[in-house]
């Protein structure tokens, strides 16, 4: 009696994994980034892996805007309590096709602050969307002694996506990509 | 306790939760999220934020809805098994109601969903998409030209630049300056930069009002300097935010000295403001297709959800709108029923409130009416009733106190009812007979005989009224009844039945013949009387004066016949007394006797008068007293049983001694011929219909009262003795009767017979009372 019922739960979860698996070959990731405070200010080397599943891909051709949010939290390490976060940041950075030129526009901040940059691949585009090297995140005050480290995390803005794609992007792991948190050591 | 507690927070509950108000509310509120969410889903800038958590909202509350009504239906679906009334007809109006509201919105449904896909299809237009397309590619076409004019002219420009040393002199910036100044005026350039090869700028002209948010020049990213180094040009249009287009034209230049570095030109040209506005137009429009294209099956399913949505919660609101309104239309009905029910179980002070002017709330009044109606008809006949039983009781009550009898039949001649003087009369026990015909009655009682046959004869002859009399023997009592009969009045043409009143006259008869008799023994004794002294006299006057004067031979007979004169005048005399003892009235000197001494001093004095006794009468002895041998007539036995606890009675004692002697005198003498003769007196007290009497028995063992006599046993001249005047018992009665008692005679059933005497016991003779020795005994009479 219970066996069939163990072999759907057993093709239910290998299906799952599977749509994990493929989706994680096109997922956000967070491979190797170098945290280090110069003065007042965080600054970072490395890049974000962006990649994009073929859904995202087709809609980022197809015109959508896409939205990126880095997180950046930065702890002061303790050894007997929890970390204590000193800061936070949240950063958004778009990128959207245009199809005129044929490039990738990729901006960053709002209004006067917005820039812009315009890419001729998509390959080049997303890497520059995930560039970190220009990234400068200044601290109220300079840190003090002590380990600290850097929180980062990358994801996908499903609210920013036009209102009718929202549903199916909520409803679909193609949608969801985001690196999770990742924890990375301050050099000085 | 708990138990209780927890099933009223349960009842609570379930009121709220299937209550008006929380779907009601909830409604409301869903229906609220789903305006803001259509809103939403047409890129409102207000609910565009929103849209999500709207979506959430309302698929949480739809959920909710739908649990609520579940919670309803699984209310009335066990309200429904526990068949409670109502549920049936809810259930009716439910389905109905449901169909009602189903059917449409279904439809409904189905249509829009048709209508929005066909409509959303119809948006995208092959031709549009490819006019789209082909404007961008005209567009696309039309930059080309500019930058294959722009690549040239770079190049030219590449050219000119080659002559440039790459190692100016001092001042040599200034002459780079002045020539690409120069060339840019010449070609009319926006911005001109020139990069030595890893990327430095080394000089950078550009049009005055170009870009003055930024200081330093643009400057191309890597890939473009890779290109450049491999002697490729680069040139690209750039869509820059807000400033617009510009074309960008990156080349190599070489450097005419041998072995001196590459540097790179890059020039930024910006897009003539109607090239521009008409490229950015082709551009947003395009996009803007592109995306309604990609869009288009997110936008068919979001349209899709929300008007499902929207159609469940209409059937939803439906659904509990029917529920809502089938309970609420089934309960006044339902609360008709159940009081309907509580009527037929006699509860007719059932009241419903009315709660509508509708049809229903009317019928509602009138079963209210009706139930007043009832009520006050049922206690009008319970009272009737009371009443009814009152009147009962009461003519009971008389009934029961009337001396006359009263019997009444129904027109079969069974007996309906009766009263206890009835019972008494007849001395029959009607109580228990129930509905007894006569012939039964006669059956039963056959004495009532001739009672019967009268009434029977009345019924026959159908007389209205009528009256008789007729003698009965009740318990060997000879009574006289005198029996009066009338038809009760007839009640829907049946004929009514029969009433009989009786009273008992034998006393009153018999008082008519005492007052006769005592009339003719006052005459008797007045006119006998008169005569009898002078006969006396001239009888002593012959003795006395010729009893000398004869000779000696009739001296004797003379002698003789003179005494015998006198002396049967005397005898003569003691009769016309008695005569005259019976018809005085009475002279009663009434005291507190004790009637137990009297008798023991009457017994007593018998026993001593031996020498009073004449021939034939034996003296009394007591019952133990053994009776001397040999003497002739033998003394007769006496048994005394007298009641220690008898209370006094007001009473003449030397009457009631006269009493005394004379039963006894009458009792002795009936035992004349009898073997054993025995007296035995007894006395007690007796308590009759809240009278108490003291009741004084004196039986014998000799022959009893002829039958013939046991009638007229009281009247003079009634005797069965060859010598009595048939007075002893007459003087008796009126004696007893003098002090308000009764007597009466009875043989026994084993041989021999019985006086009694009931003498009332007074509730004033006090005990304390003196209690006088008793008189002097009265010289005991012979007049038996």
């Amino acid at each position: 009696m219970t066996q069939p019922r163990i072999r759907w739960r057993r093709i239910a979860l290998a299906a799952l994994a599977l749509a994990w698996l493929g989706e994680a070959a096109a997922d956000f990731k967070i491979a190797d980034i170098q945290p280090k405070f110069t003065e007042q200010s965080l600054t970072f080397s490395g890049n974000l892996d962006l990649g994009l599943s073929p859904k995202v891909e087709e809609a980022l051709a197809k015109g959508i805007p896409l939205e990126v949010v880095i997180d950046v939290r930065l702890y002061h390490q303790r050894r007997y309590l929890w970390d204590k976060k000193i800061a936070s940041w949240t950063l958004r950075r778009r990128i959207q096709y245009h199809a005129l030129s044929g490039q990738y526009l990729i901006s960053e901040g709002e209004g006067e602050a917005e820039t812009r940059e315009s890419l001729l691949t998509q390959q080049e585009a997303l890497k520059q969307l995930g560039s970190l090297s220009d990234l400068k995140l200044t601290l109220k005050e300079a840190p003090s002694d002590g380990d600290f480290s850097a929180d980062i995390r990358v994801s996908l803005d499903i609210e920013a996506l036009p209102t009718p794609l929202r549903p199916v992007a909520y409803t679909s792991f193609a949608w969801h990509l985001n690196s999770g948190w990742t924890s990375w050591k301050v050099a000085r | 306790m708990d138990l209780v507690e927890s099933s009223a927070l349960n009842r609570y509950v379930t009121r709220y939760v299937t209550g008006f108000t929380p779907l009601a509310v909830l409604s409301m509120l869903l229906i609220a999220a789903f305006i803001m969410m259509n809103a939403a889903a047409q890129n409102s800038a207000l609910f565009g934020r929103m849209y999500s958590v709207l979506l959430l909202v309302n698929i949480l509350g739809v959920v909710l809805l739908i649990a609520l009504i579940l919670l309803n239906l699984f209310h009335f679906v066990e309200q429904y098994r526990a068949r409670v009334m109502g549920t049936r007809l809810t259930l009716r109006l439910l389905v109905m109601f449901i169909m009602l509201a189903v059917l449409p919105v279904s439809v409904v449904f189905f249509f829009s969903i048709q209508t929005l896909n066909r409509g959303i299809d119809n948006w995208f237009d092959v031709r549009i998409e490819r006019a789209l397309d082909d404007a961008l590619l005209l567009g696309r076409t039309a930059l080309d030209a500019l930058k294959q004019d722009l690549v040239k002219n770079t190049q030219e420009m590449a050219v000119e630049l080659e002559t440039l040393p790459v190692k100016p002199k001092v001042g040599g910036l200034r002459s780079e300056l002045t020539l690409l100044n120069a060339l840019r005026e010449q070609y009319n350039i926006t911005e001109l930069t020139l990069f030595t090869q890893d990327g430095k700028i080394i000089a950078s002209v550009s049009e005055a009002n170009f870009d003055p948010g930024t200081l330093v020049p643009d400057r191309p990213s890597d890939a473009v300097f890779i290109q450049a180094r491999q002697g490729l040009t680069y040139a690209n249009l750039d869509a820059i935010g807000k400033s617009g287009l510009r074309l960008r034209v990156v080349v190599p230049v070489r450097s005419r000295d041998v072995g001196a570095p590459m540097r790179v030109l890059q020039v930024l040209q910006a897009l003539p403001p109607r090239y521009a506005k008409l490229g950015e137009s082709v551009q947003s429009a395009f996009a803007e297709y592109e995306k309604l294209v990609y869009l288009r099956g997110p936008l068919k399913f979001g349209f899709t959800l929300t008007l499902s949505l929207i159609a469940l919660l209409t059937l939803l609101i439906a659904v509990w709108a029917a529920i809502f309104s089938a309970r609420r239309l089934a309960a006044p009905i339902r609360e008709l029923a159940q009081a309907t029910n509580a009527v037929a179980e006699g509860d007719y002070q059932k009241q419903i409130p009315v709660t509508s002017h509708d049809e229903i709330g009317i019928l509602v009044e009138s079963f209210n009416d009706m139930t007043r109606r009832i009520h006050r008809a049922q206690s009008q006949s319970k009272r009737s009733q009371q009443e009814a039983e009152i009147q009962r009781a009461y003519l009971e009550t008389v009934m029961g106190r009337l001396s006359s009898g009263v019997l009444t039949f129904n027109q079969r001649l069974l007996l309906r009812t009766h009263n206890p003087a009835a019972s008494q009369i007849l001395g029959a026990e009607l109580k228990s007979s129930g509905r007894k015909s006569l012939t039964s009655l006669t059956e039963h009682y056959p004495a009532l005989s001739p009672f019967t046959e009268a009434v029977e004869q009345a019924a026959a002859a159908g007389q209205a009224e009528w009256q008789t009399q007729i003698q009965l023997a009740v318990n060997g009592r000879r009574r006289t009844l005198m029996l009066r009969g009338t038809s009760l009045p007839s009640w829907r043409g049946k004929r009514g039945g029969y009433v009989v009143v009786f009273d008992d006259i034998t006393t009153l008869i018999q008082a008519q013949r005492d007052a006769a008799w005592g009339e003719v023994a006052r005459r008797m004794a007045h006119e006998i009387k008169n005569p009898l002294t002078p006969i006396q006299l001239s009888a002593e006057r012959i003795r006395h004066k010729y009893l000398r004067q004869v000779p000696e031979e009739e001296r004797v007979a003379l002698e003789r016949a003179t005494r015998t004169i006198i002396e049967q005048v005397e005898a003569l005399k003691s009769m016309v007394n008695d005569f005259s003892e019976y018809a005085r009235s009475a002279q009663m000197q009434s005291r507190p006797v004790d009637l137990n001494d009297l008798i023991r001093d009457v017994i007593e004095l018998y026993k001593n008068e031996r020498g009073l006794s004449s021939g034939g009468v034996v003296p009394l002895h007591r019952a133990d007293d053994k009776p001397g041998k040999g003497k002739a007539p033998r003394a007769v036995a006496t048994k005394l049983d007298l009641d220690a606890d008898l209370p006094l009675i007001a009473a003449d004692p030397g009457r009631l001694r006269q009493v005394l002697h004379n039963l006894l005198l009458n009792a002795r003498e009936a035992l004349t011929a009898t073997t054993k003769p025995m007296i035995s007196v007894s006395t007690r007290v007796l308590t009759e219909n809240t009278q108490r009497f003291a009741e004084l028995k004196i039986q014998d063992n000799g022959p009893g009262f002829p039958e013939t006599q046991l009638v007229r046993l009281y009247e003079p001249y009634v005797t069965s003795k060859e010598k009595g005047t048939g007075l002893g018992l007459a003087i008796v009665k009126r004696i007893v009767e003098e002090h308000g008692g009764a007597i009466f005679a009875e043989n026994l059933k084993h041989g021999g017979a019985c006086v009694i005497v009931r003498l009332p016991i007074a509730g004033a003779v006090p005990v304390s009372a003196e209690k006088s020795p008793a008189p002097k005994p009265v010289h005991a009479e012979k007049n038996a």
